[in-house]
């Protein structure tokens, strides 16, 4: 027991010691001595090992290797072991049923194979390739250098840091250091915007703008940027439509993180949206730039919309502000509409339809030609007509093309004739041309729908019979008549339809959305109502046919 | 416990203690009444007196004393009051390893280990390294052999400790009986009692390390003089001088500035991208325009500092030489923590493990790398680029270089690996150092070995240039430093003193004094003049790697294996600040032109500056206020798995660096 106690007095176990006595030829090396010799073989071990480990110091390394060894016996005035000079890591190998053992893999090599084995490939020679690793304190991000973190909004971090740290969030002042090139790179942008002289360099700019990674730096600078020129510049409508076209090429670059300036990016947009003034009056396509910045808004809200829950709320009732507001000028009231339409059909619904009668009362006086003396009024006021009306009819088509059962002509082309419709309804002044031009693609997709059969004759002749009583301003009971009736027959047809065998499932989803169905019957009518025939074009064929 | 082995007992404990006449009377009285049962004291049949016998034999023998003791003595102290705890606790480490070696010395190596493996932990976090070397030692005769041991036995260790916790502990001892941890305190420790508040745990690094009697020596080497000041006349000096002719001749500032350009466009040609010329010369303009204003906050800066004469006789610079590094110094740009400087990184590749030194000379266009393979290459950064930029097409076959002969020069000459290769401050000659003992000076015109130093017994760590050139100090394994001057065969000095390998040397700006940092965890400060030891500095934990001496000669950086960046004033040896931020050893430390910013490189692959001008201003403020400040990290620039090797800034304030890339093991 007293042996056993001692052996565990070094590492290197008295056995260890034998075998090695043996292998040097003693053979009659005492137990004693052996016990003695562990103790001191230990101690020598470490003392290699320091030295070893100043050596690697000095070799500016952080892995032993087994030269480091022989540097240190020769500090100690020792014989090196010879055999392991290779400088790469020696490959141990775990014994097979120990736990704790290992061993040198140094196979038996035949001569034959390393004479008849080809010449190993001369080692490449030592070289230096020179890279900047940073400029002016900045890492330029080239392939030499590590790849960088991703940059962080400072937003983020410090929301971050408001959950784990403290309750006090100290913010030190951070001083934004900006690379030479970037400074180079947002001069150029500003003066391309504010230059328009070279729409083609331009377009390029913007290009870059949205696909360019390395921008995160500007975005500061190019909110600034927006908001000052927009602040600045609403008598200059290029300006202004170029820098929603920076506007938007910074929300499409996929490397920006542009979320946390947002807010200070919005009221610019809005301000291009609704503004009583964009650019010269007469002169200028303002409508253009307020179509254009109500797609943006729309953009803004469906990228943004999950991460700011309040981003939507508070545009809507910005618009719908601006839009129930009799005092705003009309071009207000169209940016308000496009604004509102392009932010989807639900909130046309809940927000332009809700209120569509009464604005129309209040417009209907600017669209008479003969009360309204000033032309350019009542050119705006058809604007904005043409306006809501769109929004209105977009509104119901999509709400009708959610019938499943009811065949609808095919997208391509019911697009094709909606596009249509779109582009030629804000040219129109007079309400024969508009009636007109509107009767052409509903023809063209009662042509093609006309395989469906029985109801087509039917719709070729009720417009022409019903386009008056809208005109005429029909009664709110016989509008609340006409729907009642309306309801079951569409009912009616689509249970037709249903039996034809089209499939019974349908029929669970069609009770459904009856309810659906049925408002959206109530809402044609009275759009109907409203508008008469110039909502037409926006109703799908078939739906068209029972609604007739 | 038969009454023979009593007898004999007494008689060992009597003789042990001195008591000669009693030990022969009671043998006499043995002798005398052998075989009766009846003597004057008769202690066998007294069971009072054979028990306490029994206990002092077994005192004397039992091993486990020790254990029980310190234990005891832990477990009170890791109890005591929060107040005086750390107080109380830094007494435990001396115990223990005192305790240890005790054990070792009295030949109970099994306790020993069982005893040192059962408590090392409590101390591993702060005396890692000391506790590995302990470790090793078994037998008596390491003891005596190995020196870490030999002083900690031989000398005293100094404690600090407040009033109450010295009560405290005296009573604990006194109370609990356990004389032999008294002992032990007794003999080696030499408490420093003072009255009031005990410190707080955290403002003393002093008790991290020590090693022997080695603060009373540091304290009392601390208190000499010393002269920081720049010499006399310096280039700086001269600047000023000339300032008034420089602000009119801004003309002349743009043409040096085109010479800049001509420089750029040779590296940017060999890095071969398109944009960085233009990065950087649009980088040399932003220089221009803040140069001008810096460099007067910097003059007068470096005015109000004291002025010192050289100790040495200083080499007579050549007006070319003169009128360059002037030029330079008037294109520096100013830099701070707002504006940053350019690193440009030197990466060796295919060195094959082989690269233990690398160094940039003064204006970053010649490289040196020492090899393992006792070589050492030299390439020159702006000679390569010309060619690089005729001949960029068969970048592909790299290793033939671009007239199918290497790129760089190769010098051998040594017998052993090259720990070391530096420039002279014009990049006229190379300075070896090697485990073959020797110093080699090289000519970088001719390519050719001049001198071979001998002097060394032992491997030469590092070798380092005068900042005015001709003397060189050196540090080797044989625990010296030696000063050189390069018209002489012999040392002119020799620096002992270090109590192990002193692993580098770095001279002060004004060339009076070298610094030297060593394993055995200080760094020193020596004059030059007298070879005296006039600065000790204690803090580091692990060996010293690196050291950077501030333009203004008034502060010191040092890194060490750890990855801790030290900052020390000259004046008072104290730390200013650790820098921490790196996570493995620090190869290298550099300061810009003007001092404001430090610039570190370690084997984390990553280059940090630090801003090291808002601490000096902020030491002045805080002299009276007595807040230690913080040094703030400013930038770490990550490169792709390269250790950095050497950090250089040129006199124009251009960051170079170097490493070799280092493949991750599979």
């Amino acid at each position: 027991e007293l042996w056993k106690g001692e052996e565990k007095m070094s590492i290197v176990p008295k056995e260890t010691i034998e075998v090695i006595a043996q292998s040097i030829g003693i053979t009659n090396l005492s137990p004693e001595a052996a016990l003695m010799l562990a103790p001191d073989v230990e101690y020598r071990v470490r003392e290699i090992m320091q030295e070893a480990i100043k050596c690697m110091r000095h070799s500016k390394r952080t892995t032993l290797t087994a030269s480091d060894v022989d540097g240190a016996l020769n500090l100690r005035n020792l014989e090196p072991i010879y055999g392991f000079g290779s400088g790469g890591p020696i490959r141990f190998r775990k014994a097979i049923g120990h736990r704790d053992l290992f061993y040198t893999d140094d196979r038996e090599v035949d001569f034959k194979d390393v004479i008849e084995a080809p010449l190993p490939k001369a080692p490449l020679d030592t070289e230096i390739v020179c890279h900047w690793l940073a400029i002016e304190g900045v890492q330029p991000a080239i392939p030499e250098n590590a790849p960088l973190e991703v940059i962080r909004a400072p937003a983020e971090n410090q929301i971050y840091q408001q959950k784990d740290g403290p309750l006090i969030d100290i913010r030190l002042p951070v001083k934004h250091v900006l690379s030479k090139e970037l400074q180079l790179y947002f001069q150029k942008i500003a003066e391309l915007t504010m230059s328009k002289s070279n729409p083609s360099l331009f377009k390029e700019a913007l290009v870059s703008l949205a696909s360019d990674s390395g921008l995160h730096p500007l975005v500061p600078y190019f909110t600034n940027f927006i908001a000052d020129e927009v602040s600045r510049g609403l008598n200059d409508f290029l300006l202004l439509f170029n820098l929603m076209h920076v506007v938007r090429s910074l929300l499409q670059n996929p490397h920006i993180h542009i979320e946390p300036y947002l807010h200070q990016l919005m009221p610019s947009v809005v301000t291009c949206l609704v503004s009583r003034k964009l650019g010269n009056r007469f002169a200028d396509n303002h409508w253009d730039l307020r179509d254009f910045t109500a797609n943006l808004v729309a953009l803004i809200c469906k990228r943004f919309g999950n991460t700011y829950v309040t981003l939507q709320s508070r545009l809507t009732k910005t618009l719908v502000n601006a839009l129930l507001d009799p005092k705003k000028a009309l071009t207000q009231h169209y940016g308000a509409i496009q604004g509102l339409a392009a932010l989807g059909h639900n909130v046309v619904r809940l927000l332009v339809l809700s209120n569509l009668e009464p604005y129309l009362s209040l417009l209907e006086p600017e669209l008479d030609a003969e009360k309204q003396k000033n032309q350019m009024k009542s050119y705006e006021a058809w604007r904005v007509y043409g306006a809501l009306l769109r929004a209105a009819g977009l509104c119901i088509h999509d709400r009708l093309k959610i019938f499943p059962n009811l065949p609808s002509p095919s997208p391509s082309l019911l697009n094709k004739g909606k596009g249509k419709v779109i582009n030629t309804e804000p040219n129109k002044r007079k309400l024969s041309v508009d009636s007109s031009e509107n009767r052409s693609p509903r023809k063209r997709l009662i042509a093609t729908d006309g395989s469906d059969g029985g109801p087509s004759p039917m719709q070729v002749d009720r417009p022409t019979g019903d386009a008056n009583p809208p005109q005429n301003s029909v009664h709110p009971s016989s509008s609340e008549q006409a729907s009642g009736g309306n309801a079951p027959e569409s009912r009616n047809a689509k249970e037709n339809q249903g039996s034809k065998g089209r499939t019974i499932t349908r029929k669970a989803i069609l009770d459904q959305i009856w309810k659906d169905d049925l408002d959206s019957g109530r809402l044609l009518v009275k759009l109907h109502q409203l508008y008469g025939d110039r909502i037409l074009p926006f109703i799908p064929s078939t739906e068209m046919s029972l609604f007739l | 416990m038969d009454p023979e082995q009593v007898d004999e007992f007494v008689m060992g404990y009597l003789k042990k203690k001195g008591f000669n006449s009693a030990a022969k009377h009671l043998q006499e009285s043995l002798h005398n009444n052998n075989g009766s049962t009846f003597s004057s004291i008769d202690y066998h049949n007294d069971p009072e007196l054979n028990k306490l016998i029994r206990s002092f034999s077994q005192s004397e023998n039992d091993p486990s004393r020790y254990r029980e003791g310190y234990s005891k003595l832990r477990s009170w102290g890791y109890n005591s009051l929060d107040l005086y705890k750390h107080e109380l606790v830094r007494v435990m480490y001396p115990v223990f390893i005192h305790c240890y070696m005790d054990l070792v010395g009295k030949g109970h190596t099994q306790e020993a280990r069982s005893f040192f493996n059962s408590f090392r932990k409590d101390h591993e976090m702060v005396h890692l390294r000391d506790l590995q070397k302990l470790g090793g030692v078994l037998a008596p005769s390491h003891l005596q052999e190995m020196e870490f041991a030999r002083s900690l036995r031989q000398s005293k260790i100094n404690i600090k400790i407040c009033q109450y916790s010295y009560d405290l502990l005296l009573q604990y001892l006194h109370r609990t009986e356990s004389t032999l941890m008294l002992g032990i305190i007794n003999e080696h420790i030499n408490f420093q009692v003072y009255s009031g508040q005990p410190n707080s745990a955290s403002d003393d690094i002093e008790a991290v390390t020590i090693v022997g009697s080695f603060h009373e020596t540091a304290d009392h080497v601390n208190q000499k003089e010393i002269h920081w000041g720049l010499l006399e006349d310096s280039l700086e000096d001269r600047l000023e001088k000339t300032g008034g002719l420089l602000s009119d001749s801004e003309k002349g500032q743009g043409e040096s500035k085109a010479g800049d350009m001509d420089d750029s466009k040779k590296r940017s040609a060999e890095i071969g991208k398109q944009g960085s010329s233009i990065k950087k010369l649009k980088k040399d303009k932003a220089g221009t325009a803040t140069t001008k204003v810096a460099r007067q906050e910097t003059s007068t800066v470096l005015s109000s500092m004291p002025r010192v004469k050289p100790e040495l006789a200083m080499p007579v610079m050549s007006t070319d030489v003169e009128e360059s590094i002037l030029e330079d110094l008037r294109n520096r740009v100013q830099l701070s923590s707002v504006a940053m400087p350019s690193v440009s990184f030197y990466t060796f590749v295919n060195t094959h493990n082989g690269l233990n030194s690398s160094s940039i000379s003064h204006d970053g266009s010649l490289v040196a790398g020492g090899f393992s393979d006792s070589s050492i290459k030299v390439w020159d950064m702006a000679k390569i680029g010309q060619a690089g930029s005729c001949g960029l097409q068969d970048e592909n076959n790299q290793t033939v270089g671009l007239n199918g002969r290497r790129n760089y020069t190769l010098l051998v000459g040594h017998s052993g690996p090259v720990y070391s290769a530096t420039f002279s401050p014009p990049g006229d000659y190379v300075l070896s150092s090697s485990a073959d003992t020797t110093i080699r000076l090289w000519s970088t015109k001719l390519n050719a070995n001049l001198v071979c130093y001998k002097g060394h017994n032992h491997t030469v760590w590092d070798a380092q240039f005068s900042p005015f050139g001709h003397y060189f100090a050196s540090c080797s394994h044989d625990r010296t430093a030696r000063i050189w001057s390069m018209d002489r065969m012999q040392p002119l000095r020799m620096m002992a003193g270090h109590l192990s390998d002193v692993d580098c040397v770095q001279w002060h700006p004004n060339c009076n004094y070298i610094a030297t940092g060593s394993s055995d965890k200080t760094v020193r400060l020596w004059d030059v003049q007298t070879g005296e030891c006039v600065r000790i500095f204690i803090g580091h934990r692990s060996m010293v790697l690196s050291l950077a001496m501030s333009p203004d000669g008034r502060y010191m950086a040092s890194g060490d294996e750890d990855g801790t960046i030290m900052m020390w004033d000259l004046s008072t040896a104290r730390c200013i600040t650790p820098l921490m931020g790196h996570n493995s050893c620090v190869w290298t430390l550099s300061y810009s032109g003007e001092g404001s910013l430090l610039a570190s490189g370690s084997a984390d692959c990553t280059v940090k500056l630090w801003d090291v001008s808002s601490s000096t201003k902020l030491t002045k403020a805080e002299e009276k206020n007595g807040n230690s400040n913080r040094l703030r990290s400013l930038r770490t620039f990550p490169t792709k798995s390269t250790p950095v090797h050497a950090l250089r800034f040129s006199r124009r304030n251009l960051l170079f660096a170097a490493g070799a890339i280092s493949k991750p093991s599979s």
